[in-house]
């Protein structure tokens, strides 16, 4: 598989859309040639972590990683040097700096950072998977889609021609194999950037990703900001730890509707951030020049455990919610019994958090030094009390509104 | 059932992402009760971008669609390329700015216009097809619009401007008063001053013309007429007065006199200073610029004015600029009148214009393209329709938002502007009433040297529900 998807990548490249992007197409086929091999070779052995699937004693993670990273660096270095030789030689109109391309436009992030990207003035284009209902929402708010799927390598290019900085803040749904997007896909075009010359690569990541290597998505995550961080072209990694806008489908409106709300007795606690807050940091940080090649983490004013997001909900909502709590062990056997049965690996993986809850982990950051490198005021930043208040008075007033009018039972939505 | 504890549970396990199911969507999405966007109103608020394409225009498209905004979008071909740049559900009508029968269907439904069309050459032919005559026809057309609707609620347009006098015809200058008077009594004085004298008629070419001299100290001449406004129109619903006049450059005196009309004793008078240019020109004085001769006296009241003046005096009079050697002797005058109408009152603008400050531009072409643009600038102030004229310096393609902003009358402004702050200026200033008939530069801060400093900071980098626009409007001058 992954060799299929690496022959597939030097033919694009090696006849581009728009030539003038691109070095000379001798040189593409040589360097990817290089990459394919080491980039096969790190996905086949990331592929091995998972096939084995034993529980990870973290050294045995981090050497497999240096033996990742280094191998591919090597590919890529050499790749590097006649790249950008082949860049500043190649004629053609330069790039506009406000040409971005963002992936994943469509995710609850996503969709912030195209809204605060149209508004501030750039060109937005948004990778989007074809599908047969498209977001539509997006052209709504004059931004460009182009259809293009990360697990098809070979339809990523051409989307890559004119844009300056890549901001990549996809994630593989929760119904399909992590690994296909999150990191055969990123992987493909993160070397396409590369190849392609993108001036800024944005990647989102999950906080503490490196401290929870038995988690999938986290170790993937990981993974990847190593690999951006060894493929030598400019990048900021943005670590998050939890929106809040998840919070209103997972917790308030079930609260709303009366109905049951599934919480955990976990004790971790995460800083909910507001997703706009998070969007807007992002673009300060991409045009500041300081913040090159750095890894950010952006925490929320404050981290909360399951048990006070529902009580606080409770409260601003003004009746007592129906909470189902699970104990995290349960979700832990439920996650070793689904291991056993190949066809539910996928739900094994996706429960893996488990161990994060477990853990007594807390999912936030000292934001002090962030705030001064952006130039942000923190009063700025919107708490998760303001931020459900906001939602809860807009609700009940609208919910005021309607009672008059209808029997209608879902307002909340 | 199974399927739905089943989700939740899975659920659980996840906590940076959720699944946005569709209805949340309208929560989170176009409903927006919390979005920083949303602008209230919006929905019901049609906006036509003339120059939809242009490079503020399309950042104002998208803003405008971003809260929530309806948005016709001009265009003059709907190509495909041109309907690729424009978000999907813009309107697109097609016209061209030049050929006024074109933009009828343009204005239709529309509330506001934000005009950021520009010609694309410095050919004189193009600039005042688009800089000038363009932004007359849209305004026009706009007018027209208005008064249809108006027609057809069976009343007049709240946009339109209330004719007090048009000077076309012998009769029309029937009941304007010549009447002349000092302000102290020299009698020595007098009888070696060369007296004074003034007439108002209507002249062979059709011009209603007042002229005469005033030679005596102190002295003044004066024309004068009891307003008969048509019946329910009161002036409280205007906001100032319009003169389209000619002459030779003097300076007027403006006098309002205001009271209960049963007893005009009980009037007070109010002056504001009009100053003309030779040739033609249309002085703008709005009623707040009225000053009550007696300084004790209240404010004026639009609604209580009974009795119009126009003085003349020699006094504070500036020699007009002309050729050397010509000699000009500043205590005779001739004034042209073409009409005096009422300019509308409202809170919000209607029309946003974007024009230019001429920096940036290359200087053998700087005075056309001043002129045109300056020249359109004239016809959309004295349309009656609520206007607000951004003067932007030389453009830049970059983000906004990053920098503070200077706002500045009196063409000062040096440094150049993204096109993206632009756009967010008009945006902000569609409902704001501080930006209703003004006009004003602006462009980026600069670091002046120490005690050079010639501006205020009066903006700041916006941060959520930054509303900058406000403050730094409030400090211009209206009616500009």
């Amino acid at each position: 598989m992954a060799s299929s998807r690496c022959t597939a990548l030097p033919t694009q490249l090696a006849t581009p859309p728009r030539r003038h992007l691109h070095g000379p197409s001798s040189s593409t086929t040589t360097t990817t040639a290089t990459r394919s091999s080491s980039s096969s070779s790190s996905s086949l052995s990331w592929r091995r972590t998972l096939a084995h699937d034993n529980f990870v004693a973290s050294a045995a993670v981090s050497s497999l990683l240096s033996v990742t990273s280094s191998s591919s660096s090597q590919g890529i270095i050499r790749c590097t040097t006649e790249r950008t030789v082949a860049t500043n030689l190649a004629p053609g109109t330069p790039v506009r700096p406000t040409s971005i391309l963002v992936v994943g436009a469509t995710g609850t992030l996503g969709r912030q950072i195209v809204r605060r990207a149209l508004d501030e003035g750039y060109d937005v284009r948004c990778l989007v998977r074809p599908r047969p209902a498209p977001a539509d929402f997006l052209r709504d708010w004059g931004a460009t889609v182009v259809n293009a799927d990360l697990s098809k390598p070979e339809t990523i290019p051409a989307t890559l021609v004119g844009i300056h900085t890549v901001i990549d803040c996809a994630t593989g749904r929760p119904e399909e194999p992590i690994k296909t997007v999150d990191w055969e896909g990123k992987v493909a075009l993160i070397q396409c950037a590369k190849a392609m010359g993108i001036q800024k690569y944005v990647f989102f990541s999950i906080h503490n990703c490196d401290r929870h290597p038995e988690v999938p998505l986290m170790e993937i995550k990981y993974c990847t900001e190593k690999f951006i961080q060894d493929a030598g072209l400019p990048y900021i990694i943005i670590r998050l730890c939890g929106f809040m806008q998840g919070l209103i489908g997972q917790y308030a409106v079930p609260i709303l509707e009366d109905k049951a709300v599934w919480g955990t007795d976990a004790p971790t606690r995460i800083a909910y951030m507001d997703t706009q807050d998070i969007a807007r940091l992002t673009f300060i940080g991409l045009r500041n020049e300081k913040i090159n090649k750095k890894l950010l983490t952006f925490a929320g004013p404050r981290a909360w455990t399951t048990q006070e997001v529902i009580t606080l909900c409770e409260r601003l909502a003004g009746q007592d919610a129906n909470v189902t709590t699970v104990p995290v062990s349960v979700l832990k056997l439920t996650r070793q019994l689904t291991r056993l049965f190949e066809w539910t690996s996928d739900v094994a993986d996706r429960l893996a958090f488990s161990e994060v809850l477990t853990s007594d982990t807390v999912f936030s950051a000292p934001m002090t030094e962030t705030y001064s490198l952006l130039g942000v005021d923190q009063k700025d930043i919107i708490t998760l009390e303001k931020y459900l208040q906001d939602y809860f008075t807009n609700i009940l007033k609208k919910l005021k509104d309607l009672k008059a009018q209808s029997k209608q039972s879902d307002f909340y939505i | 059932m199974f399927d739905e504890v089943w989700r939740k549970f899975s659920g659980l396990g996840q906590f940076s992402r959720t699944r946005i199911d569709e209805s949340l969507d309208n929560v989170l999405i176009r409903e927006v009760p919390m979005c920083e966007f949303t602008v209230p109103g919006a929905q019901n608020t049609r906006v036509l971008v003339v120059g939809a394409t242009s490079r503020i225009g399309r950042i104002v498209v998208r803003k405008l669609m971003l809260r929530g905004y309806n948005v016709k979008a001009l265009v003059r071909k709907a190509d495909q390329d041109v309907i690729d740049m424009l978000p999907r559900s813009v309107e697109i009508v097609i016209g061209d700015v030049g050929e006024s029968s074109t933009l009828n269907a343009a204005v239709e439904g529309c509330n506001k216009i934000i005009y950021c069309a520009t010609a694309r050459s410095t050919i004189t032919g193009d600039l005042n097809r688009v800089d000038y005559q363009g932004v007359y026809n849209v305004s026009k057309a706009f007018q027209d619009y208005n008064n249809k609707l108006a027609q057809l609620r069976a009343g007049k347009s709240s946009k339109s401007k209330l004719l007090l006098a048009k000077f076309k015809s012998e009769e029309s200058l029937n009941g304007w008063e010549v009447r002349q008077g000092t302000y102290f009594q020299d009698v020595i004085a007098a009888k070696y001053d060369g007296g004074m004298d003034a007439k108002f008629e209507f002249t062979e070419t059709g011009n209603a013309v007042f002229s005469g001299y005033v030679f005596t100290r102190g002295g003044y001449v004066e024309l004068s007429k009891k307003l008969s406004l048509p019946l329910g129109s009161t002036l409280d619903r205007y906001d100032g007065l319009l003169l389209s006049v000619g002459g030779n450059g003097r300076s007027f005196v403006l006098i309002l006199e205001a009271g209960p009309t049963a007893d005009t004793a009980e009037s007070k008078t109010y002056f504001a200073r009009m100053s003309t240019k030779v040739g033609f020109c249309r002085a703008r004085i709005p009623f707040s610029s009225f000053r009550p001769v007696k300084p004790d006296d209240p404010p004026l009241d639009p609604f209580l004015v009974h009795t119009l003046t126009i003085r003349f005096e020699p006094r504070r009079q500036r020699p007009v600029e002309g050729p050397a050697g010509s000699k000009q002797d500043l205590r005779s005058f001739k004034l042209i009148i073409e009409y005096i109408k009422a300019l509308p009152t409202g809170e919000e603008t209607d029309f946003i214009l974007v024009s230019c400050t001429g920096s940036g531009i290359e200087p053998n072409r700087r005075e056309q393209v001043l002129k045109a643009k300056k020249a359109g600038e004239d016809s959309l102030r004295r349309s009656g329709l609520g206007y607000t004229i951004v003067r932007p310096g030389p453009l830049q393609e970059e983000p906004g938002g990053q920098r503070a902003l200077i706002f500045d009358q009196g063409n000062r402004i040096s440094q150049g502007i993204s096109c993206a702050d632009v756009a967010d200026i008009c945006v902000k200033a569609l409902h704001d009433s501080t930006a209703r008939n003004k006009s004003f530069d602006v462009c980026y801060e600069y670091m002046a040297e120490q005690g050079k400093e010639l501006y205020e900071l009066v903006a700041h980098l916006p941060d959520k529900a930054n509303n900058y626009l406000t403050p730094a409007l409030s400090v211009l001058e209206k009616n500009t």
